[in-house]
């Protein structure tokens, strides 16, 4: 048994949530299935970043669809991720986390200045996938404890964060990728078939 | 003049039974609500929206985020959202000073808090209501289970009570409608649990949700976030129970942004006469009659109206003789608990969201074996099983194709659960006018509020015990977590939002507020059935409790009224 005193608050708080049936929001069954992936990532009309710089929100599309690429269903570019996240840093995070963010995406450039010479944006998509390995890598040590990640990997465990958040609370990604879970019955212990399926947002 | 046979201050759950149980008893009857209207069904504004039409997803709102801005005490508490932030009172409107951390979460609507509460409803027992007689905290309650069995049993039939009958003495069985169903990391854990603890139990959560139709009030649709509102009706809220049904007598006259600032009194007759009320909107002030006040404003929203209602006869607070009102103040202690792993059971998974979890009795202190002597009295546990969800995706290491087939379906079970323990009744616990006033003009609360050392040896219990079972019943990797801080949020007092017990009943005059029917003992037609009333905090979820004391209280006013006596 080991005892965590870091992550108690919010475990615990996930609990009480969970148990108050409020862990997860409800899409509804109303959801539109239809919505036209074709042309998904472009932006609503009209609609511009009021955090990011246009280089910026690029940035992040970038590398939140290398997180969550298009399948069989849209990535998070197409999902609209970057346009989530924009919202997220104007009506959501408070200011040092905001600058925090923006500065990782800086260091981000940084890196790629001086792996590749260029901008994130403008290095390959092979050379892109390396650096978020490193990243990657770095974020989550294998062995390591979940609640003592290392500080400097703040930044892109928070991008990885709000993009799967971005993404699995999208109507793509809510009700293509997964399965909104529909209201009427509660079937409280059902099977699940051996050859997988897609789980409920 | 403007008079009525009885006011009810406070719209909430007992607000709602009040007004119900007057109006049809025959009274002509006034409810006074501090906070806005709200109309069933067409002000749940967020009922059914799809997550993606949030801006923020739905967001938990944490304090210091921007969204939570107005709400610094209100976005302590998990269970406000982007979603429901509506339904929670903006913290300028009633602040109070905090002398050691407490947190006040209120409503803020027609309704109070019963739009948005946690719906777990469980009786209490004699091991309750004799626990201060018997261990010498707090004063005697002046009744017992007898007294008030048959209005919890009036209140469940009309509120719908799901449930599980257990046939245990110290956790009565009630008038339920079918339980819901557990899922399979639930039936295995309890399974474990009952195999290694026969004395223990896990059932599912006893929730005021419907599982039959009552009236026009539907069957739960498990559409899952119930704190939005809920046109079908399903759970207990004063919007779909009680006020429509003391609408329907044609009594009731509900007025809305109307804050109560003090009950008048009329010393030559003994007898309160109405309520002195600032206008939300306008500020300015008014006055409504009466031949009987209820007082059903929450714990610290009745102590409050009471301290400031002063006269020569009552210079500290109405009804106020005794000096106990605004002290005992108690709450639920939680966040002290343990969750693990379960291997396999990846062939089972469940459907609809159910908004509702697994409990499990009190076990500790009943008198027998399990008795301990670190700690008095008990706790409970609440939780549940899942299995995991995207979201795990955010603590591994991974990304692209490869993260997004592995999220595509659900992870492995997990099994999570929190006690919520006893609080003793102190004197030291109060709430007390202070010297500062909000817009209304009225004093705000300063409140003195800890945990004592009986709640925190019983919270290392709460953890271990919950580890222990879990470990028993063969989950993998079981944490403990207990969140509570010295002289800190985390756990504090208050945010478990059971607040209760500054206007205690008691036998005696000398140490307690109101009689054995929630009557206050200096001014018989003064009645107060909130949460403000209670002797001791037992550790069950207390909502359904303040309403069968309401019922009752209030067939003993209108008897006492038919009598001449009030």
């Amino acid at each position: 048994m080991i005892h965590d005193d870091r992550i108690t608050r919010r475990e615990a708080l996930a609990q009480v949530a969970l148990l108050l049936g409020t862990a997860i929001s409800t899409p509804t069954l109303a959801a539109a299935l239809d919505a036209g992936a074709g042309d998904a990532w472009r932006s609503p009309l009209g609609w511009v970043p009021r955090t990011l710089s246009p280089d910026q929100l690029e940035l992040v599309a970038v590398m939140a669809d290398h997180i969550i690429p298009a399948s069989d269903t849209p990535g998070a570019r197409g999902a609209g991720v970057h346009r989530f996240v924009d919202a997220l840093l104007t009506d959501h995070y408070p200011a040092d986390d905001r600058q925090r963010f923006l500065a990782g995406l800086g260091d981000v450039d940084a890196r790629a200045r001086s792996r590749q010479s260029k901008r994130f944006s403008e290095c390959t998509p092979v050379q892109q996938v390396a650096m978020l390995k490193e990243m990657d890598e770095a974020a989550y040590p294998s062995g390591g404890d979940p609640s003592e990640r290392p500080p400097e990997t703040w930044f892109f465990r928070r991008l990885k964060e709000v993009t799967l958040v971005g993404y699995y609370t999208s109507d793509i990604g809510a009700s293509r990728e997964l399965r909104v879970n529909p209201m009427g019955l509660f079937r409280g212990d059902i099977p699940f078939p051996p050859s997988g399926g897609r789980e409920w947002s | 003049m403007i008079t009525y046979d009885a006011i009810v201050i406070g719209s909430g759950i007992t607000g709602g039974w009040a007004a119900k149980e007057l109006t049809e008893k025959g009274l002509r009857t006034l409810v006074v609500e501090r906070g806005r209207n709200v109309v069933h069904r067409k002000d749940y504004i967020t009922e059914h929206k799809p997550v993606w039409e949030f801006p923020l997803r739905n967001a938990r709102l944490s304090v210091g985020t921007k969204g939570a801005e107005a709400y610094p005490i209100q976005a302590r508490t998990s269970q406000f959202r982007e979603s429901n932030k509506h339904f929670f009172m903006p913290d300028r409107k009633n602040p109070y000073v905090e002398e050691k951390p407490f947190t006040w979460i209120q409503g803020d609507q027609v309704g109070g808090k019963s739009l948005i509460w946690g719906r777990q409803v469980y009786r209490w027992s004699d091991l309750d209501f004799e626990a201060n007689l018997r261990d010498g905290h707090g004063v005697d309650w002046p009744i017992r289970y007898a007294d008030i069995a048959p209005w919890y049993s009036y209140v469940e039939r009309f509120i719908g009570v799901s449930g599980e009958k257990l046939g245990l003495p110290h956790l009565p069985d009630g008038e339920f409608q079918p339980p819901m169903e557990m899922n399979a990391g639930e039936k295995f854990v309890k399974a474990g649990i009952e195999k290694v603890f026969p004395d223990r139990h896990v059932t599912v959560g006893r929730v005021a949700i419907l599982t039959q139709r009552i009236g026009d009030r539907l069957p739960c649709h498990y559409c899952g976030p119930c704190e939005r509102g809920c046109s079908t009706g399903s759970y207990f809220s004063s919007q779909a129970s009680t006020l429509p049904a003391a609408q329907a007598t044609g009594r009731l006259t509900i007025v809305p942004d109307s804050v109560v600032h003090s009950v008048l009194y009329d010393a030559a007759t003994n007898r309160v006469t109405g309520v002195r009320v600032v206008d939300a909107k306008t500020k300015a002030t008014r006055e409504y009659y009466a031949r009987l006040v209820f007082v059903c404003a929450s714990a610290l929203g009745t102590a409050r109206i009471l301290l400031n209602s002063t006269s020569t006869r009552f210079p500290n607070g109405l009804a106020n003789s005794s000096g106990v009102l605004g002290h005992y103040l108690m709450d639920h202690h939680f966040l002290a608990g343990a969750s693990g792993h379960i291997d396999g059971l990846l062939d089972r998974y469940y459907q609809g969201n159910r908004p509702n979890g697994i409990y499990i009795p009190r076990f500790r202190n009943l008198g027998d074996d399990a008795s301990r002597r670190d700690y008095m009295r008990g706790f409970g546990y609440q939780g549940g099983a899942s299995r995991g969800g995207w979201g795990r995706g955010g603590s591994q290491v991974g990304f692209g194709i490869e993260l997004k087939h592995r999220l595509q379906e659900p992870g492995g079970w997990t099994f999570n659960m929190t006690g919520f323990g006893e609080c003793l009744p102190r004197e030291d616990n109060f709430a007390a006018l202070s010297d500062q006033t909000d817009e209304f003009g009225m004093p705000v609360l300063r409140i003195h509020c800890t945990w004592g050392d009986n709640e925190l040896s019983m919270r290392k219990d709460m953890a271990a015990s919950a580890a222990e079972m879990l470990e028993a019943a063969g989950c993998k990797d079981v944490r403990t977590h207990d969140a509570n801080k010295v002289d800190a949020l985390g756990a504090e007092p208050g945010l478990g939002i059971h607040e209760m017990g500054t206007a205690r009943m008691g036998r005696d005059p000398k140490t307690s507020v109101l009689n054995a029917y929630n009557q206050a003992h200096d001014v018989p037609n003064l009645f107060v059935t909130d949460g403000a009333c209670m002797t001791s905090s037992s550790c069950v979820n207390p909502s359904i409790t303040y309403m069968a004391l309401t019922a009752r209280a209030c067939d003993h006013a209108v008897a006492e009224m038919k009598r001449g006596n009030v």
